[in-house]
């Protein structure tokens, strides 16, 4: 039961970032493929694993912060751990058609 | 985390880089320098140096605070020394101008002028390049882009330490064989160190990186790229061996700056074909204004070059093939700045407005800050009417260049106006313009808060 709360949870993280969009490419960083990972672990403690398309950029932190704060907003959410990553490396072969 | 940040004094840079363009532009109009003079006139040096420091190597280096840790992921290194390094090349640059003035006739000035601007403009820029070298040190094994910068500061520091050798004499502070025989040989190999291997090297090395980030193309390393960074670093070489054998050997100087000639249009042509395929690579499908206008100073840059490796079109193009010169400076270097400057100002400007309200409130896109179907026009017209200056120089026409210059000069205000409105965030919607609890961007002052 609480492992279907914790998709559930993790399905809504998913569909709240999509308010966030990449500056640059002005799409949503999930359309984009920038959200590599997004668990919930129970007690409502998400982990998300993210990217940037260029490593370096400027955006990166703001991104990053971006993230943290939709996710927190999460009905049912009580933490939010966002961990920005270069392995692999964005390619624009992640993005959705 | 490994990465970037907004670097505080870009936009000042870039700020005082538009204001010595216009008035660059403003003398070319006005009849100041050549082709009303000599090459070698103290009227066509000013004008030089305010272009190619005030302009072009203000903006290379506002870039380049933004970009080097963006091409290396890591943080710039001494980022305090970015607002005294302003100050000095500024400071050096008006000294030097008053120094051309003395020497020209301005009897309320003195030449030591010249002297004293070197000494500041030396030391301005071996605080950036050190900045820059530093950051990019702690970042080895570089990656390709970040070579070509490294090798460009390398440029940088030679052409500003012949720069000095020549104020030096030129003021009559110093005497010396050795730096006379620089001076009357040196002068070409001081401007293809600065144009050719210290800004069109640097930009190069930026691009190769911007232009796969802007249009979503692969970057790895091709054939090309390499073939391109040795026959580079091939030229750069024997050019900086030119100016040594200036001193000691001329005889030899003229085979291998032939042979320097050769490599420059080798890395032309890879850099071109590398261009290409980036554009055809593309995942992006619209291509934004900024890398179409790029493509247009790569024509630039292609032409000028081609041209210049024929010596019948050298011999045409005027005093010191001025023609080529010029489109080199104005097509290639000065129309991909332009180009840029389009993209990098909304970018920051975003950056600074909207990211630390990304995810909380609803934010434009970058392009949102900007209208592409005005700023067209502006490029269209300014490289017309570079096309149209250059041809003029071909023909000896002065009147012509005039009228081609005043075109150019009203392009690029014309552009430097777009440059603003995105800066004021004119072109985004009244009730989005200016998120609460942000402040509305300084239009060239760096942000008087620290970032967050």
């Amino acid at each position: 039961m609480e492992v279907a709360t914790n998709e559930a949870l993790a399905g809504a993280i998913r569909e709240a970032l999509r308010m966030i969009i990449d500056p640059e490419l002005g799409r949503s960083i999930i359309d984009l493929g920038l959200i590599y990972d997004v668990r919930v672990e129970d007690g409502g403690i998400a982990h998300v694993t993210m990217t940037t398309t260029t490593r370096g950029c400027p955006a990166s932190e703001y991104l990053k912060e971006a993230v943290r704060n939709c996710v927190w907003y999460v009905p049912g959410i009580e933490y939010a751990e966002v961990r920005l990553t270069y392995e692999p490396a964005w390619t624009p072969e992640m993005m959705a058609d | 985390m490994p990465g970037a940040t907004l670097s505080r004094w870009t936009m000042s840079y870039f700020a005082a880089a538009c204001l010595f363009l216009v008035i660059g532009e403003c003398m070319l109009a006005a009849g100041y320098g050549y082709p009303f003079e000599t090459v070698a006139a103290f009227g066509t040096l000013a004008l030089v140096h305010v272009l190619a420091i005030g302009w072009l190597g203000l903006l290379m280096l506002g870039a380049l605070l933004q970009f080097v840790p963006v091409l290396v992921a890591v943080p710039l290194r001494g980022e305090r020394l970015a607002g005294p390094t302003l100050l000095l090349v500024i400071a050096g640059l008006l000294l030097l101008l008053g120094g051309f003035a003395a020497l020209a006739g301005a009897t309320t000035l003195s030449p030591n002028l010249l002297p004293i601007g070197a000494v500041a403009l030396v030391t301005g820029f071996a605080l950036a390049a050190g900045m820059f070298a530093t950051t990019l040190f702690a970042a080895r094994p570089l990656p390709h882009p970040a070579r070509f910068v490294a090798a460009g500061l390398l440029a940088l520091m030679a052409t500003v330490l012949i720069g000095a050798c020549f104020a030096a004499l030129l003021s009559g502070a110093i005497e010396s064989d050795l730096l006379t025989a620089l001076v009357v040989r040196g002068v070409p190999l001081h401007a293809a160190l600065g144009l050719g291997g210290w800004l069109s090297f640097t930009a190069i090395g930026v691009s190769y990186r911007l232009l796969p980030m802007f249009m979503l193309a692969p970057d790895d390393v091709r054939p090309t790229t390499k073939i391109a960074w040795w026959a580079g670093i091939a030229a750069l070489g024997l050019v900086a061996a030119s100016v040594g054998l200036a001193v000691i050997g001329p005889s030899a100087m003229a085979g291998l700056l032939v042979l320097a000639m050769l490599l420059t249009l080798g890395l032309t042509v890879l850099y071109g074909v590398d261009a290409v395929r980036l554009y055809r690579q593309r995942r992006r499908r619209a291509v934004e204004l900024n890398i179409r206008a790029s493509y247009a100073a790569f024509v630039a840059l292609i032409a000028s070059v081609a041209m210049f490796a024929l010596p019948a079109m050298r011999a045409a193009a005027g005093e010191g093939a001025a023609a080529l010169v010029y489109l080199f400076f104005f097509g290639w270097l000065s129309g991909l700045g332009l180009a840029q400057l389009y993209k990098i100002v909304p970018f920051l400007t975003w950056l600074e407005c909207y990211g630390p309200v990304l995810g909380r409130v609803p934010v434009p896109r970058v392009q949102d800050l900007v209208s592409e179907r005005r700023a067209s026009l502006w490029f269209c017209l300014y490289h017309a009417a570079v096309s149209a200056a250059t041809f003029s120089l071909f023909m000896g026409s002065h009147p012509s260049f005039r009228i081609a210059a005043l075109a150019q000069l009203a392009a690029t205000i014309a552009l430097i106006a777009e440059f603003l409105r995105a800066r004021n965030l004119s072109a985004v919607a009244a009730a989005s313009r200016v998120p609460i609890g942000v402040p509305r961007p300084h239009l060239f002052l760096p942000p008087f808060r620290p970032q967050e």
